[in-house]
């Protein structure tokens, strides 16, 4: 009989691992079910739990029960824990009452039946394990005696049944097919489980019904089933890779290059080398130029003029339909680091700015050269001169202004008062 | 100097926004390294893509509790599906069903109407509306499930770390322990008539053109060629399907169905050439020219057009995705190579949706984002491609899941098949839309559903029983042992299942 391993849902996991009763469950499984009651025995509700204690059983004598209810609750050494009913059944008896101390796993604590079964016609089970020790009885032993007891029929149900499979209970409602077909020929609902189930999360279908009365081959529903599950799948088979670089490349050549401005800006450094020998002058501590310069990007990329062609987030459209769109942002922190050089870089032509332009706020020139689309890169430290300097920066066309704007800033922070970035 | 750092960044940001005088302190030089390339930390998921295979699985990412990056380019999520492709287009598949049934079907209904005049613009932004309001569900949705989202265009730089050139300008870069390539398909292009997107369109450019074209060619009689074609024709342009298999709605529809779905349009206007190949085409003068060529070998033909839809499928997009970066391999469809867990040849990097395998349909990827969302989280996942629904929103409406008639042949697989037309339901009669019927294929022997198709009105929601059906899989008996409320089309559903297993009732 199915013994606790259908009746507990903890227990069945656990238990299939524990070499003495594998054997054993496994064995009762397939002996399957229906028109006896089944001893429901000692859970083991963690591998190392030997014996506990019923502390309660939360269904009576008599009582139906389904799938997931609390049947009992288990004290152990380390804690107590509910026992959930893995099926739909009847508790018919129970053996050892609220409060029975160090009972082993696997002895009898109670009987169960089948859902609908006329309790008061079944006989009650011999105790297939007495004892603890029971358990290393071989259990070929075991099933004997079970499969004569429960008449010729056991015979008959394991026929339409491959060896090594199992049909498990069904645990939906019959399809209505199901029901009627069952109805109709007068077969008794116990029956059931003697059918092969073929359908989904093995259910069982009309088909099967029909291959258990002999309708239809019984190979039939089967056939099927396999044909639904490997259409169930994706069929990847028979894949033709393709030559890596004729589908990768092409489309990388076919982007377009975004139009890219230069956008540059001379800038004196000598405030900043002035302040620098002050502070290491008066506090002792050298400051590196290249603190100077970080610190004044970080100054002057905040709250930049948004790109031309600057589109508004999801998100202030949708601020928009709440009617915030007061709040939408009239600038946005950009990201730039210019690079810095001592000479006008090579890639300005015709307007370029001479390297002797006077450090003033007005005098910035622009190039609006197509560059590559290498885009900034960190700054390149060994072209700093003490001097003049320019600051480029390669943007996208629609961030001219923006990144103006930001070189402009660089160049106030960084001639007028360069002690503020560090003081 | 350890005070300084203490003070946060918008003291900083005030103090310049001011003007009065220079920041005595900025903030720490590390944090200002972050702003530049950002380094972020290694997230659990980054998912390149915010269509409905990306974003479904951010989502589901985000509720099963990991830390999830979604990559987007377009600037809003949703992918084709949602800006131009479902959504969009099932707006003016509806409203031109009501301006068409306005102009052509209210006399018989006791209606009388003044004058009818379409309105495109006010059309199209009805379409917009739509689209803005669910794709902004979507973001909201993000936020809720605390997904982190990235607008702009990711790309691998090693199999862990994927370059994301940010929209608004900039750059950065995510790292993941796994990774979902969702970069979806694209329109594939006629080859000789370059896109424009005004005159030679995709259905990107069926959905938002400026004004009704007098004569429109639809290359292509599939799903989408059909739909967009209902929508222009029922405006008032003259359509022309060319479609290259003798069947229109493509090899996946009931040859039976397309041939009813094939008459039903012919009466609303749309022309069909079948069997054509289109061999050339020419988008230089004032009209296109099309040169088309029986595909048996019959007499070549100059077709002319103001506008061409070209709708010959969709390929998948994996340009820029820097794939060769990650090492990982498409087949000579382009389709992203995975196995049956979606992984790719890295196996932390999982590929759903268009860009792999499978029907390019967004419930499929929907499901796959879930399947793929629980491979990580949970060790297994299922998708089952044998129900996966299909839906052509014309009208009437045409549906299908599971296998067809004609595959059942090619297969030898024996089936028994029973239809009930809509003409002989009691809702359609009321509603005066009776064109259409229902039709069930079975195991003969067994009496499992094998397939449905459906044309008719409300095929599309009528499906789902069907699907729901074949899932659990259900005889045709237990449909028509289910009762169905009356009067509704769906009692058509049953009366087919019924004629499928014993007789209808009502025919």
């Amino acid at each position: 009989m199915a013994s606790f391993t259908t009746a507990t849902r903890l227990s069945a996991r656990l238990v299939s691992r524990r070499v003495a009763q594998d054997a054993a469950s496994r064995g009762f499984r397939t002996s399957a079910v229906s028109l006896a009651a089944q001893n429901f025995t000692m859970p083991a509700l963690s591998p190392t739990m030997t014996e506990g204690n019923i502390a309660t059983w939360k269904v009576k004598e008599g009582d139906s029960f389904s799938a997931g209810d609390v049947l009992l609750e288990i004290e152990t050494d380390k804690a107590s824990m509910d026992v959930e009913a893995q099926d739909d059944g009847i508790l018919m008896k129970i053996m050892q009452g609220d409060g029975s101390k160090s009972i082993q796993v696997g002895t009898r604590i109670g009987v169960i039946a089948e859902p609908g079964d006329d309790i008061s016609q079944l006989e009650i089970p011999a105790d297939g394990k007495p004892a603890h020790d029971a358990q290393k009885v071989i259990p070929a032993e075991k099933e004997e005696p079970k499969q004569a007891a429960s008449s010729e029929q056991t015979g008959a149900r394991k026929q339409p049944r491959k060896s090594g499979e199992k049909a498990p209970p069904q645990k939906y409602p019959l399809y209505p097919s199901v029901a009627h077909l069952i109805k109709e020929n007068g077969l008794d609902e116990s029956v059931i489980s003697e059918m092969t189930p073929t359908g989904p999360g093995g259910r069982l279908l009309k088909g099967d019904v029909l291959a258990y009365l002999g309708t239809v081959p019984p190979s039939r529903p089967e056939d099927i089933m396999k044909r639904f599950n490997h259409n169930s799948h994706l069929d990847l088979s028979n894949i033709k890779i393709a030559a890596p670089k004729k589908t990768v490349k092409a489309p990388v050549q076919e982007a377009p290059i975004p139009e890219e401005r230069l956008v540059s800006l001379p800038v004196s450094l000598a405030a900043v080398i002035k302040v620098q020998a002050k502070i290491e002058d008066t506090l002792g501590t050298f400051v590196p130029l290249s603190t100077f310069l970080e610190r004044a990007a970080e100054v002057a990329n905040d709250a930049l003029p948004l790109p031309s062609n600057y589109k508004p987030t999801t998100d202030e459209l949708f601020n928009q339909v709440l009617g915030l769109d007061k709040v939408a942002p009239k600038a946005s922190r950009g990201r730039y680091l210019p690079q810095i050089a001592a000479l006008p870089p090579s890639s300005l032509t015709g307007v370029a700015p001479k390297p002797k332009a006077r450090v003033d706020i007005i005098e910035f020139l622009v190039s609006s050269t197509k560059a590559s689309p290498k885009i900034r890169t960190v700054p390149i430290q060994p072209g700093v001169s003490t001097g003049t300097n320019f600051f480029s920066l390669t943007v996208p066309r629609e961030e001219e202004k923006r990144a103006k704007v930001f070189l402009q800033r660089m160049k106030t922070v960084l001639e007028s008062k360069p002690g503020n970035l560090i003081l | 100097m350890l005070a300084s750092r203490l003070i946060p960044r918008t003291a900083v940001r005030s103090s310049f926004r001011s003007k009065t005088s220079l920041p005595t302190v900025v903030s720490p030089v590390s944090r200002w390294r972050r702003g530049y390339a950002s380094q972020s930390e290694e997230k659990d998921l980054v998912i390149i893509g915010g269509g409905v295979a990306g974003y479904v699985a951010a989502i589901k990412a985000g509720q099963e509790g990991l830390k999830v990056t979604c990559i987007e380019k377009r600037g809003a999520l949703g992918g084709t599906c949602l800006n131009v492709g479902c959504i969009p287009s099932k707006s003016l598949l509806n409203n031109s069903h009501l301006y068409h049934q306005i102009l052509h079907d209210t006399k018989g209904r006791g209606i009388e109407v003044g004058d009818v005049k379409l309105n495109l613009e006010g059309m199209m932004k009805a379409k917009e509306t739509s689209v803005s309001g669910l794709t902004k569900g979507i973001e909201f949705l993000f936020k809720k499930n605390g997904v982190e989202y990235i607008k702009g265009t990711g790309s691998f730089i090693n199999e862990h770390e994927i370059k994301v050139a940010l929209n608004e300008g900039g750059e950065t870069s995510v790292k993941g322990k796994n990774i979902i390539i969702a970069t979806g398909s694209e329109a594939t292009p006629f080859p000789g008539l370059e896109i424009d997107e005004k005159r030679v369109i995709t259905s990107t450019g069926a959905l938002s053109l400026e004004k009704v074209p007098e004569k429109l060619i639809v290359i292509g009689g599939g799903i989408i060629g059909l739909e967009m074609g209902s929508v222009w024709s029922r405006l008032g342009a003259k359509v022309t399907v060319v479609e290259f298999l003798n069947q229109i709605g493509g090899p996946g529809m009931d040859t039976e169905i397309s041939k009813q779905a094939q008459k039903l349009l012919k009466k609303q206007g749309v022309e069909f050439k079948l069997g054509t190949k289109v061999v050339s085409g020419d988008a230089s003068g004032e009209t296109i020219k099309l040169e088309v060529d029986s595909a048996k070998g019959g007499k070549p033909e100059t077709l002319d057009a103001d506008v061409v839809l070209v709708a010959i499928g969709r390929r998948p997009y994996t340009s820029g995705l820097g794939l060769e970066n990650a090492g990982l391999e498409v087949d000579e469809r382009g389709r992203v190579v995975i196995d049956s867990e979606y992984r790719t040849k890295a196996s932390h990097i999982r590929c759903i949706g268009d860009v792999t395998f499978g029907p390019m349909l967004a419930h499929k990827a929907e499901e796959e984002a879930v399947a793929a969302i629980e491979y990580i989280k949970k060790g297994y996942g299922h998708v089952n491609y044998g129900v996966i629904p299909s839906v052509m929103y014309t009208h009437p409406e045409v549906a299908w899941v599971g296998q067809n008639e004609q595959e059942l042949k090619a297969q030898n697989i024996p089936y028994k098949v029973g239809t009930f037309p809509f003409s002989a339901n009691s809702r359609a009669k009321t509603n005066l839309d009776t064109d259409g019927l229902v039709k069930m294929l079975a195991d003969p022997e067994t009496d499992r559903l094998l397939g449905c198709h459906i044309i008719g009105p409300n095929a599309g929601e009528m499906i789902a029983e069907a699907t729901l059906a074949l899932e659990y899989g259900a005889s045709t008996e237990d449909i028509a042992r289910t009762c169905h409320a009356h009067p509704t089309l769906a009692e058509a559903f049953k009366e087919a299942a019924m004629a499928t297993y014993s007789k209808a009732i009502h025919f």
